[in-house]
């Protein structure tokens, strides 16, 4: 990861209180955060041109769940880290199906956010 | 006024909290993330929490009221108070979500009747309600004597 790039994320997540958290956490990190409140919004912002170097999806949101909004933009090609926020590993299997990268298992940790981020070296 | 004897209530009461199992080690994560450029992220969050929780917790209680046998329907509500507990810490308060779904999921059992089942889910979140005020008053309290105190340095955690 090139020093000095704006590295950008995408929180994807029903509740406004869970994305001020992971927002927080990202920007800590040094990130430049978007929200989207289901999976629908974050589909949109992809095939409105947006570029993120990560997504983190929540599973169960109203619209477009988290699984089904990660099958449609790896059909869509979005190539981008993709880490699945559930609440237990019974989550897992779906999620893998469609193709997602990493997991975390809530509540998330400042710590664990920040391991799995290292291994796709998305840390300045 | 004695800043540093409202510090000493503040901390004092903070303590109270986590020994008490109101509190759990998330809202150590929250506090990590307070810094200058957040001075307030705490106190936000809490915020946030208890007027989702509130919204979540009029959605179960009328249906409740209505004598709703959509125990999936209230599981789903649940699950959704149960996640918001999770992300502040609000431990007690996930205990009791824990068993109000447990009540939920008792519907499923052969021979178990809706009706005995609804009393036993309006039980359990009678003592939801309870944990939900009892914690809101405690942290409006807590927050309070912070703001009375005025800023500090850095968050600390109390001695395990």
């Amino acid at each position: 990861m090139a020093s000095g790039r704006v590295v950008k994320a995408l929180v994807v997540d029903d509740k406004y209180l869970i994305r001020k958290i992971y927002g927080t956490m990202l920007v800590r990190l040094g990130f430049e955060v978007t929200e989207a409140e289901d999976g629908e919004v974050a589909v949109n912002y992809f095939v409105e041109g947006n570029e993120y170097d990560l997504v983190l999806m929540d599973k169960e949101m109203k619209v477009m769940n988290g699984v089904e909004a990660i099958r449609t933009l790896k059909t869509m090609g979005v190539k981008e880290k993709m880490v699945a926020i559930t609440s237990d590993e019974s989550c897992n299997e779906a999620f893998l199906e469609a193709g997602v990268d990493a997991f975390l298992t809530k509540p998330v940790k400042f710590a664990e956010l920040t391991s799995v981020l290292k291994t796709f070296d998305l840390l300045n | 006024m004695d800043y540093v004897n409202l510090r000493r209530q503040a901390a004092s009461l903070r303590k109270g909290l986590f020994d008490q199992g109101y509190l759990d080690e998330q809202f150590y994560q929250l506090e990590d993330l307070q810094d200058d450029a957040s001075p307030n992220f705490v106190e936000e969050v809490v915020t946030l929490f208890f007027r989702d929780s509130a919204r979540l917790m009029a959605n179960i209680d009328q249906a409740l009221d209505k004598c709703v046998k959509d125990f999936n329907k209230l599981d789903v509500y649940m699950q959704q108070l149960k996640g918001s507990c999770t992300s502040i810490g609000a431990s007690r308060m996930k205990t009791e979500c824990t068993a109000f779904r447990e009540c939920c999921r008792d519907e499923n059992i052969e021979g178990s009747h809706s009706l005995s089942i609804l009393n036993l889910c309006m039980r359990s979140f009678q003592k939801i309600k309870r944990e939900h005020s009892v914690l809101r008053q405690k942290l409006e309290s807590y927050f309070q004597l912070l703001r009375q105190a005025g800023p500090v340095e850095c968050a600390t955690r109390p001695n395990k």
